[in-house]
């Protein structure tokens, strides 16, 4: 029975912290939340299921096509509402954020309505039993997926040249442009990247939960974020580990203290971990830039 | 320049005054005659009566509000286009509550303090018609919900009637027919944290607990995504029966993720699965669930045939419980102002008699408390369409 709640936790909580890498990742490089990150997600689960549904593509087609087509969106956002205030106050590219999060929204409410559409599963539902948990092929696809992902990231940013430029852009935006690095396009790659991983985790919970809302962003978004700082905003093994540790307290909040507490639950160790530690589980490397 | 830029302004100018005066002219010479005549026609004869509206239009319940007001809408559009009650207009007015209980609170107070409206049917949720109740009472405007199905909700309240059977009536029902028709013994129920989800989970949970065993009680919140937690908890225990309190978006999830895990049981549910949508997210997942309902679009009566006609005319989609109950509440109204009278008391007076109805929802009585009788029907979800099994 714990086993079996830890699993569910592992398995919502890598959908976290896929979601909460695209906010530590835009936040590392232009210390703006991106508010509109839910909306990017829910845009990617609604591009999944309209492909699978409407245009019968392979699922693990429309899975790429729905990441890729999110990329393009996260860029167009940058360019269009964060990149002409990028000189003015961090809180006016807050408020932007906001309101691309807010238009996004309504934009999909008015185009989808307000119904919910479900999510056809892709695989024949199949259950795997052991002796003290039971695991569906959609959990174990899920996990796969996102482990798959986040080694990919962590590849991407250790060892390749654009990830090298991430890290420097992070650390000094103004010297690493001096080094030559073409800081726009980090930026760029920065929300193609973080997007990507955001739509990617909107299929999967479309598929694990069967349905897709334009609502759906909401929540997630919320959840996305709180990982992000949990673990410490700018890092990115902080985005994983405080998005896993945010799925099991959720889940195990529900299953062992009341269900109807669960994101009181999630939300009050948020508090607890802050109150301790203020830059987050694994904040630590992240100075304050004078 | 600007000599020349002025002259062509006056020039302009001129002009313009001529033609607008001379338009004006024409205007004085056979504007006025049918004017006056066709307003000295209506205004002394025909009164208007306002039939407010308020439920969620839009939000996560939207389908609820929408249907009932195209329900209303129905009985409204079949009055004044017969000329059913002599001199008498009815006149719709939908206030969105966005299935919110304080922004349905507003709407009451706009409707009855602004608008001034006769008689309103709403709320459409149960958390909205009891935050309306105290509002419509002060301002003696009788109002009835076609769906609000609390526990108690009309007593006390002279104002306020329903026309659906109150979830208590429902679930010790629903549980009385899984027990001795269906032959189950274990349930496990996992209900919705508001007044409708408490009110059937209390009254299931006394009937099937004296007649057989309530193994495991799980909650939930609206527009929550994730119920493997809950589900998992419930495994555990091995029920036969899961009762769902709550509704069909929910319980569609629900039946998905339930199916996903593995956990194999007879769902029970009341009305709030009576949704297309409900087949639509669940699929095969909602096949064979078992729920109680006040309405059946399938049955064969022309009452109901002929409801179903006009509705799928009108706005191209199958009518639901929501908008059958709402339109047969919307008729008690019409018969009140028949037999009565069009002021507010009047019509409160006249739906307060209300006396084996016809509706298509079933014969309608209203009893002392301003609650309603009627039979609840139970449906089954069979090869995707809803069947009538009791």
């Amino acid at each position: 029975m714990f086993f079996q709640q830890l699993i569910n936790g592992i398995v919502l909580g890598s959908t976290y912290a896929l979601i909460a890498l695209g906010y530590t990742m835009v936040y590392g490089i232009i210390e703006l939340i991106n508010f509109a990150h839910g909306e990017i997600y829910m845009f990617g689960a609604f591009v999944g299921m309209i492909l699978v549904t409407v245009y019968q593509v392979p699922f693990f087609i429309a899975f790429f096509l729905a990441m890729a087509l999110a990329s393009l969106l996260g860029i167009t956002l940058e360019y269009l509402a964060y990149r002409p205030l990028r000189r003015s106050t961090r809180l006016a590219a807050l408020i932007s954020a906001i309101g691309a999060s807010i238009f996004l929204q309504n934009l999909a409410l008015l185009i989808m309505g307000s119904r919910p559409y479900s999510f056809p599963s892709p695989f024949v539902s199949k259950v795997y039993k052991t002796s003290f948990v039971t695991v569906s092929k959609v959990e174990v696809i899920i996990l796969i997926v996102s482990f798959l992902l986040m080694l990919g990231l962590t590849f991407l940013i250790q060892k390749t040249k654009i990830g090298i430029a991430m890290r420097a852009t992070a650390q000094d935006k103004d010297t690493a442009s001096l080094m030559g690095i073409n800081i726009n396009k980090v930026i760029t790659v920065t929300f193609a990247v973080g997007s990507a991983l955001g739509a990617a985790a909107g299929v999967m919970v479309g598929i694990y939960f069967r349905s897709v809302t334009p609502m759906m962003g909401l929540m997630p978004g919320l959840k996305g974020f709180v990982a992000a700082v949990l673990g410490g905003i700018g890092s990115i093994p902080g985005a994983m580990l405080g998005g896993l540790l945010l799925g099991i307290a959720e889940v195990m909040g529900a299953a062992y203290i009341s269900s109807q507490y669960r994101d009181a639950v999630a939300f009050a160790i948020l508090i607890i971990v802050l109150l301790f530690k203020p830059s987050g589980l694994i904040g630590s490397s992240l100075q304050e830039k004078v | 320049m600007t000599k020349k830029i002025l002259s062509l302004l006056s020039v302009l100018l001129l002009l313009a005054i001529l033609v607008s005066s001379g338009c004006g002219g024409n205007d004085q010479a056979s504007g006025p005659d049918p004017g006056p005549a066709q307003e000295g026609e209506e205004t002394p004869e025909s009164t208007v009566v306002k039939v407010g509206m308020v439920g969620p239009l839009s939000g996560g319940a939207a389908t609820y509000g929408q249907s009932v007001r195209n329900g209303v809408e129905i009985a409204v559009n079949e009055v004044n286009e017969n000329n059913e009650i002599e001199g008498v207009v009815l006149e719709l007015l939908a206030e969105d509550s966005e299935g919110d209980w304080s922004k349905a609170a507003n709407a009451f107070s706009k409707l009855a303090e602004q608008d001034k409206v006769n008689v309103i049917v709403g709320g459409v949720l149960s958390s909205e018609s009891e935050a309306g109740g105290p509002i419509i009472m002060s301002a003696q405007i009788p109002t009835i919900s076609p769906s609000s199905t609390a526990t108690g909700l009309t007593v006390g309240n002279p104002y306020l009637f329903r026309n659906c059977l109150s979830d208590e009536v429902q679930a010790s029902q629903l549980a009385e027919y899984a027990v001795t028709e269906l032959g189950l013994s274990k349930f496990a129920i996992l209900y919705t944290n508001n007044d409708y989800g408490v009110a059937l989970k209390n009254a299931f949970e006394e009937t099937a607990g004296s007649l057989a065993e309530v193994l495991a009680v799980e909650a939930f919140m609206d527009n929550d995504e994730n119920f493997k937690p809950q589900l998992t908890n419930i495994q555990q225990q091995n029920p036969e029966a899961i009762f769902i309190a709550g509704y069909y978006t929910e319980a569609a999830k629900i039946a998905q993720q339930a199916k996903e895990q593995g956990l194999e049981v007879q769902l029970l549910g009341a009305d709030g699965f009576y949704s297309p949508v409900l087949v639509e997210i669940g699929a095969d997942a909602v096949e064979g669930a078992i729920f109680t309902a006040g309405f059946h679009s399938g049955d064969e009566s022309p009452a109901v045939q002929n409801f179903v006609t006009k509705y799928r005319e009108l706005f191209n989609e199958e009518p639901d419980m929501f908008a059958a109950q709402a339109y047969d509440a919307a008729r008690i109204v019409i018969e009140a102002i028949k037999t009565k009278g069009t002021t507010p008391e009047q019509i409160r007076e006249g739906i307060a008699e209300t006396e084996n109805f016809p509706g298509i929802t079933g014969n309608t009585s209203i009893d002392e408390e301003g609650d309603t009788i009627k039979d609840v029907l139970i449906l089954k979800v069979e090869g995707g369409a809803f069947d009538r099994i009791r």
